[in-house]
């Protein structure tokens, strides 16, 4: 107390000064602000339908997540309906086949990406080396076609290539000299059936991005490369995947992100009871006993559950990204 | 805001007419006989909203020629308000109108039972029992000549809150084979389960189809849950209602078929035939078009389908599989020499209609009700308009040959025009028997003089309690006993070793709790 005293005026006059400047400064930011809206307003009007957005379809129905802690009851309404708490989580908890639904979309999941993840870089890499450019072009649009084909179709193209009669499968494991296996009810199957024909539905789609970040590669780098001697395989490895790393990681935090979203709807198609074991994942479970049931409250919370497990998934790999490699979603 | 006005002046014409229908109550008493205007029900045109989902047409057209003629006889006026047109999933209407909260006079369509069971006591709906007393005669009469089913459609409080949609006609799925492959092979119908095993071991091994190779598929299925069926052969039980695997009744106690003797034996040897070839190795994939690509292949043996659709191939296919005939064969007769279908028609549809609370007009829309259960109302739903789509021939109706020759199916004409809808009315099977094939009927005589048919368990109606029990535990039950019961079937368990274990599973899972609470419910809803 008294050493600042004793020092007090210098002290003062520098505190004075500084608020005066912070003042001016917020003053001149203000009017700045100002100016900035009156000279970008078109921006900003341009964005108020995506906030819109948002705020209808992704903010208002968080209201509606409260039923996971109520009894609901869908004539009383979500205000009528009376909070009992964490029950629907005891419940699902306690209940053994949710906890296999979990394990199950955590190594589907997992598996998904690991085979999934590298499959359209490895896809665009090799069309980046076509150089007859019809070939390129035909190629390209044949595997970009089974994105377009609806899930229904696909899962009785998947069906129908399995099939220990008609199958091609069975039929190449004949000619082999093997005995046709009926694989959609084998549980041990079922997994690599589903990520694979998930690969085959999407890698080709997905490649188009990493397409767009090779196009994008500076072509000095390459002629350099070439002065300098390097095999092609050289400048894949060396040159054009560190170009579209950036791209990689951004898309790597994305599908992180979506991890737990496992597409349900083909694993609906394709499950029996006897690939539960297997197959069954959260939102499967949800909808044999949330919606099949018409138990919104459960599956509200196993929902929610779901929710915060991705939520958490996706803050680690940004944070780790940030990290180890200075690109991240924020 | 153009539903709310719409709503608004229907209300204002409503009331309006209220006091004209109240004079005129007490003279529309139905007596046949009168001309059309002893169906009239008001005086002055009343309009009622309705909401009507069902899975062909999402909605109550008001152009349809039977609402129109329905317009014309009782002086009521259905208005369209359906929620949720464009989905195709009753239970998402369902919620969707209940949602929104504000509910149209009527709330009609199918499988509309739960719902309105379960928020009829919550308020949402009109007790109908006081109302069909002493409105709804016609209902009345039915309800009175076939007790069990107001038993089985009241909730869990005891009020009735919809007037269903009540089929007719007794059979539904029935065993075929292939008489011609019988034939070839000089062997009999088999009559038993033995004479069974035998005739599909030849179908498997003797070429019946003639092309030379072991192509035959002996029992095939369109879906994989009528194979649990030929459990009933070993005397076992697949489920007690059309629904699959669901509860049944053992000498007035409610049990599920799925922790019976009978099913670990049934299961037992079907796996066994399963194994030996005997059953489409395919059956849990094939899904609906088995009937249709293993039958027009010539590949298919026996199966266990509706009457009509599967005796309507032996016309469709003479052409390319010549000599083909399907025939309707008796169940055999089970390991302990009894003989049962186990499946039938249900006499009483989870469809219907009910009156909401919002409905101004309760006296009136129970007359309307009950319209359609007079004989014209019950000809106007079954057959269509008089003169357009049917004529009385000696009393009774029959079909133009317009409708009967027309490329549509008669049941899909006639949903078009707004008759066979599931609103609440009363099925005629003649409409059925008119447009039924020969084998068909044939097939039909000969399950009617054996006594086959079984005793079905019509559901029960939770109270809050028990649905919370049936809720926590049921679902993962079924679960697990599916899962085993493929496992078993497919050879991926063995039945034997692992039967003390699944019944102890099932306990632990709480199959005890879940058949408490549906015998308490049981009890309370059929023994009064």
């Amino acid at each position: 107390m008294s050493q600042q005293e004793h020092i007090g005026p210098s002290t003062e006059e520098l505190v004075v000064e500084a608020r005066e400047a912070l003042r001016d400064r917020t003053r001149r930011r203000a009017a700045r602000l100002g100016d900035h809206f009156k000279r970008e307003w078109q921006i900003y009007v341009l964005l108020l339908p995506t906030i819109l957005w948002f705020a209808l379809f992704l903010y208002k129905p968080m209201y509606g997540l409260q039923i996971a802690f109520k009894d609901y009851s869908i004539f009383r309404g979500i205000d009528g309906s009376p909070w009992i708490g964490f029950e629907h989580f005891r419940t699902l908890f306690e209940n053994d086949q949710f906890l296999r639904a979990i394990r199950n979309t955590v190594i589907i999941s997992f598996f998904t990406l690991l085979f999934g993840f590298p499959a359209p870089i490895i896809l665009a890499l090799m069309f980046n080396e076509i150089l007859n450019q019809t070939y390129k072009r035909a190629a390209q649009t044949i595997v970009y076609l089974p994105h377009f084909i609806s899930t229904v179709i696909i899962a009785g193209i998947v069906i129908t290539a399995f099939s220990p009669s008609a199958g091609i499968v069975n039929t190449v494991l004949e000619w082999l000299g093997m005995d046709p296996v009926y694989f959609l009810t084998k549980p041990e199957w079922f997994r690599p059936i589903f990520i694979g024909s998930g690969i085959w539905q999407e890698a080709g789609f997905q490649s188009i991005v990493y397409l767009a970040a090779i196009a994008g590669v500076n072509p000095s780098l390459y002629e350099s490369a070439v002065v300098d001697g390097a095999s092609r395989w050289q400048m894949v490895w060396k040159v054009t995947l560190p170009s579209i790393l950036p791209t990689i990681i951004i898309m790597l935090i994305i599908r992180i992100g979506n991890l737990l979203e496992v597409g349900f709807e083909l694993i609906i198609l394709l499950y029996q009871p006897a690939t539960y074991e297997t197959a069954d994942v959260i939102n499967t479970f949800i909808y044999r006993q949330g919606l099949q049931q018409g138990q919104y409250d459960l599956a509200a919370a196993a929902g929610l559950f779901n929710a915060v497990v991705a939520f958490v998934l996706v803050m680690t790999a940004n944070t780790i990204s940030k990290r180890v490699s200075r690109t991240s979603l924020w | 805001m153009t539903r709310k006005n719409t709503t608004r002046f229907g209300r204002e014409t409503m009331r309006k007419s209220t006091l004209s229908a109240a004079f005129l109550a007490t003279t529309m008493l139905a007596q046949p006989g009168f001309a059309d205007e002893h169906l009239r029900i008001v005086e002055e045109p009343l309009e009622l909203t309705v909401h009507f989902h069902w899975p062909r047409n999402q909605g109550y057209e008001e152009d349809y020629p039977v609402e129109q003629a329905a317009r014309e006889m009782t002086g009521i006026h259905l208005k369209d308000a359906t929620a949720g047109r464009n989905t195709p999933d009753h239970n998402e209407a369902m919620n969707l109108l209940l949602a929104q909260g504000d509910l149209p006079d009527i709330v009609g369509g199918n499988r509309i039972k739960d719902p309105v069971n379960q928020y009829g006591p919550e308020g949402a709906f009109l007790p109908l029992g006081d109302l069909i007393a002493e409105h709804a005669p016609n209902i009345q009469a039915v309800l009175d000549a076939k007790p069990e089913l107001r038993d089985a459609m009241a909730s869990w409080d005891g009020n009735i809150y919809y007037v269903p949609y009540l089929p007719d006609g007794e059979f539904g799925r029935a065993w075929f084979v292939r008489q011609d492959w019988l034939d070839a092979l000089g062997l009999e119908r088999p009559d038993t389960v033995e004479d069974l095993y035998q005739v599909l071991v030849a179908f498997r091994d003797q070429d019946p189809n003639g092309n030379g190779e072991q192509d035959e598929i002996p029992i095939f299925l369109r879906h994989w849950e009528e194979l649990i069926r030929f459990v009933t052969l070993w005397d076992g039980r697949s489920t007690g209602s059309d629904t699959y695997h669901d509860f049944y009744v053992d000498n007035g106690e409610v049990k599920h078929p799925y922790a019976t003797e009978g099913y670990r034996e049934g299961i037992k040897n079907i796996a066994k035939w399963y194994e030996e070839g005997l059953i489409d190795p395919e059956v849990f994939t094939r899904g609906t078009s088995a009937r249709e690509y293993l039958l027009s292949e010539n590949l298919g043996g026996i199966t266990h389908d509706w009457f009509a659709s599967t005796a309507g191939y032996n016309e469709s296919l003479q052409e390319k599989v010549p000599g083909f005939d399907f025939a309707p064969m008796l169940p055999p007769e089970s390991i302990s020499g009894t003989r049962i279908e186990e499946h039938r028609r249900t006499p009483l549809k989870p469809d219907g209609w009910a009156i909401s609370y919002a409905n101004e007009n309760p006296v009136e829309t129970i007359k309307y009700f009950d319209f359609w259960f007079t004989e014209e109302g019950r000809r106007l739903s079954n057959f269509g308009v008089e003169g357009e789509h049917y004529e009385l021939v000696d009393g009774e109706p029959v079909f133009t040959d317009a409708v009967l020759t027309a490329d549509q199916p008669v049941n899909s004409q006639m949903w078009e025009i707004g008759a066979g809808i599931p609103r609440g009315y009363y099925m005629d099977y003649a409409y059925e028997l008119q447009w039924t094939s020969d084998a068909a009927r044939e097939g039909i005589e000969l399950y009617e003089q054996n006594d086959l048919l079984i005793d079905q368990f019509l559901g029960v109606s939770l109270n809050e309690e028990e649905q919370a029990v049936y809720d926590r535990y049921w679902p993962s039950i079924q679960t697990y006993m599916l899962e085993r019961q493929q496992a078993w079937i497919l050879g991926t368990g063995d039945i034997e070793a692992d039967w003390d274990e699944y019944m102890a599973q099932l306990d632990k899972r709480g199959l005890s709790d879940v058949l408490e609470v549906m015998n308490s419910a049981y009890e309370r809803q059929y023994d009064s």
